[in-house]
């Protein structure tokens, strides 16, 4: 016998407890009518299903059940504490609305509540909630598939995040879309989690992110927000195939490192934010084939940054490439051995077809390279007078300007296959530009043509 | 002022611009620039997926910015010093304001056709090529082109009147240009780095109402993007005009005072003047 008499123990107890598990149901036509009652009456391991109506309660999981929604029944909260919490490990809670729990933000109300480890909670629908789903201490939970929607009545201050982990590790948050709360995923020293597949708009922060290291993001979407992700104070996070589109607030930003080692960011779509990319003090981090474009500015980088990578990145199209604030140059390396940069602004050439520039690329100009200590300078953004600097100190360089270059320039963009594209503006808008132009032409001919040919 | 003269007035001025080679030589040459900044633009951000607005509205804006003051002042200076037409319509019964008010309406007119050839041409590249949220910004782009190339016209006139004589005018004229369009926000950058950062902000700011075509590059930056395209710097220019809408507001308004103020100078000036 290999097995030692405690662990058959173990096993034969949950074998007869899987036989036993009973499912209670929750409903007009169950045994029981309301879902608090059912708990009270439930057994570890049993199933409680739920049938579609209106429940004016507050639950407490305090067994390791699974509470199954049927047609989305609704949980109204008594908007005192949280709707939902969840005390014992290795629940499962799924296809519920959860709605009304308390206003509270130094309690936790949130619509459900993880206290406890090894949970699922899986294709809910939260609205009218402070807090989302809020991890507390709480750790290999599943939270797949859930929509937050905020509070949108209250100051963005008075909401909570749309989903809040605190001290709770090895969690996997995939596939939930929030939108409308104060940050939409609020993060703090909780390492190693997995975080994939998610969409978040229309609110403060996409991603608010401290003290946790060693946590992955992959295929996320953040756009429409105030910032995307502030990632800060914690080391060896990967960012992956995530989306970052129109993130535009004052000195807002894609997405922003501070005081960060060892990150890895690849594959990432950054595209019309106020500022694409922000790092301060945020050492040895590789950025590798990321595609940042319109922005307003590409990337904002504090000098005291040291040794970040870009390799292989597509910059386009921005208004402004690069503004490094603090000392004259940074300790950035654009040309490591994997590559270059591909830059749409770069005027060199190919002699030698290669595909990468024979002339090194001067990363900013002269102006843009002032305006990184001199913020008001920005004001002459586009000015004849800012181009006649540029052109003045290409031609006669007497003013000292920017040292960063990238020496092997793409001449291609990289191909990148992007997870997410930003839909295609409304059609009436395209079609007033349309008729607004035509219009315009229109015009131009009939008087014309009446002044020549008449 | 009689109303109707001054529309007679226009219609002829319109005419007569329209016919002349140089209106028709700056459409064609806008159109073209029009044509490759707004084909090109949207072409290589189309390399990669998705089209954009941002930079080449920004580009067409700058285009703007160069060529419109520089075409309002020629074309002005052209049609009020032009040999042996405008005595004819001194000696008419109407006052000399209903002229100067009818020829910039039939200047304006001209110059607004044939902006409407590039700009039409742009939109369309944009409408069929480009992928933007807010196309509105398009028309208040060229509304605010219009009413820049006014403001050029009214000092246009200034100058016609206060030179009297063609070819210094036409010298005064490439001064003004050169002034606004680059001299002056050199100035000030200059000037602004003699005060401390809170007084250099304020000195800046104030400083823009001196200067049509950055009163037009700033409202056209607003409306097309919003303050968050000049940083930190954009905040602060928003809390000093009360918030993005009253800003522009404010701007188009103060434009406005730029067309008008040279307009009652010029008229005073032609009134004691003999012809």
């Amino acid at each position: 016998m290999i097995f030692r008499s405690r662990e058959l123990l173990i096993f034969l107890l949950l074998a007869v407890g899987t036989v036993q598990a009973e499912v209670l149901t929750v409903g007009p036509g169950g045994a029981y009518q309301t879902i608090s009652s059912a708990i009270a009456a439930a057994a570890d391991g049993d199933t409680i299903r739920v049938e579609s109506g209106s429940y004016n309660e507050e639950l407490t999981v305090d067994k390791r059940l699974r509470l199954e929604g049927i047609n989305m029944p609704i949980i109204i909260g008594t908007r005192k504490g949280s709707t939902v919490t969840m005390i014992a490990p290795g629940s499962v809670i799924s296809g519920f609305r959860i709605e009304g729990c308390g206003g509270d933000l130094q309690k936790e109300d949130a619509g459900i509540l993880l206290r406890s480890d090894g949970n699922i909670v899986e294709n809910n629908e939260l609205e009218d909630v402070l807090f989302g789903i809020y991890l507390y201490h709480s750790s290999n939970n599943t939270i797949r598939g859930n929509r937050v929607v905020g509070r949108k009545h209250l100051e963005s201050g008075g909401r909570g995040a749309g989903l809040h982990l605190w001290n709770s590790s090895g969690n996997t948050l995939e596939e939930n879309i929030i939108s409308h709360t104060r940050d939409g995923m609020y993060i703090q020293s909780s390492p190693d989690n997995t975080i994939r597949g998610n969409r978040v708009s229309q609110l403060r922060y996409g991603l608010h992110f401290m003290n946790s290291d060693d946590n992955r993001f992959e295929d996320n979407v953040f756009h429409d927000n105030i910032a995307g992700a502030a990632i800060m104070y914690s080391q060896r996070i990967e960012l992956r195939r995530n989306t970052f589109v129109r993130n535009r607030g004052f000195s807002s930003f894609g997405i922003l490192f501070q005081d960060c080692r060892n990150c890895v960011t690849e594959e990432n779509l950054i595209l019309d934010n106020a500022v694409g990319l922000f790092l301060e003090a945020t050492n040895d981090s590789v950025f590798r084939r990321n595609t940042v474009a319109e922005n307003d500015v590409a990337m904002q980088i504090f000098s005291s940054s040291k040794r970040t990578v870009f390799t292989m990145n597509n910059f386009i199209n921005n208004l402004s490439p690069l503004q490094i604030v603090g000392n004259i140059s940074s300790s950035t390396k654009w040309d490591p051995d994997e590559g270059g940069n591909y830059w749409s602004d770069y005027d060199g050439y190919d002699m030698d077809g290669d595909g990468i520039g024979d002339v090194r690329h001067r990363i900013h100009n002269i102006f843009e390279y002032l305006e990184g200590n001199h913020p008001r300078l920005r004001i002459y953004l586009n000015s004849p007078a800012a181009r006649s600097i540029v052109v003045t100190e290409k031609s006669f360089p007497i003013l000292k300007g920017s040292n960063e270059f990238d020496n092997r320039p793409l001449m291609r963009p990289v191909k990148i296959a992007t997870t997410f594209l930003p839909e295609r503006s409304s059609g009436r808008a395209g079609w007033f530009l349309l008729a607004f132009s035509s219009m315009m032409l229109g015009v131009a001919v009939a008087v014309f043509y009446r002044g020549l040919v008449r | 002022m009689e109303i109707s003269s001054v529309i007679t007035i226009a219609r002829q001025e319109l005419t007569v611009a329209i016919r002349n080679k140089w209106t028709i030589i700056f459409a064609s040459a806008f159109g073209a620039l029009v044509l490759v900044i707004s084909y090109f633009g949207t072409m290589t951000a189309g390399e990669i997926g998705f089209q954009g607005f941002n930079r080449t509205t920004a580009s067409l804006l700058s285009l703007a910015l160069y060529l419109i003051p520089l075409v309002a002042l020629m074309m002005g200076t052209q049609s009020f010093l032009n040999e042996g037409g405008d005595e004819m319509l001194y000696s008419q019964p109407i006052s000399r304001g209903e002229v100067l008010a009818g020829k910039i309406l039939g200047l304006f007119a001209a110059i607004m056709v044939a902006t409407f050839v590039g700009f039409g041409i742009g939109g369309l590249i944009i409408a069929t090529q480009a992928d933007a949220g807010d196309f509105i910004g398009y028309p208040v782009f060229v509304a605010l082109s219009l009413i820049l190339s006014l403001v050029f016209l009214s000092l246009s006139i200034l100058v016609a009147v206060a030179c009297g004589r063609k070819a210094k005018a036409y010298g005064v004229s490439l001064l003004v240009w050169f002034f606004f369009v680059i001299f002056y926000d050199l100035l000030v950058l200059g000037g602004s780095l003699l005060f401390n950062e809170r007084t250099a902000n304020q000195f800046i700011f104030v400083s823009l109402f001196g200067n049509p075509v950055d009163m037009v590059r700033v409202a056209g930056l607003l409306s097309l993007r919003g303050g968050e395209i000049f940083g930190a710097a954009g905040a602060a220019l928003l809390k000093f005009l009360g918030g993005e809408a009253q800003g522009i507001t404010i701007l188009v308004i103060s434009l406005g005072v730029w067309v008008i103020v040279p307009f009652l100078i010029s008229i005073r000036l032609l009134r004691t003047q003999d012809i």
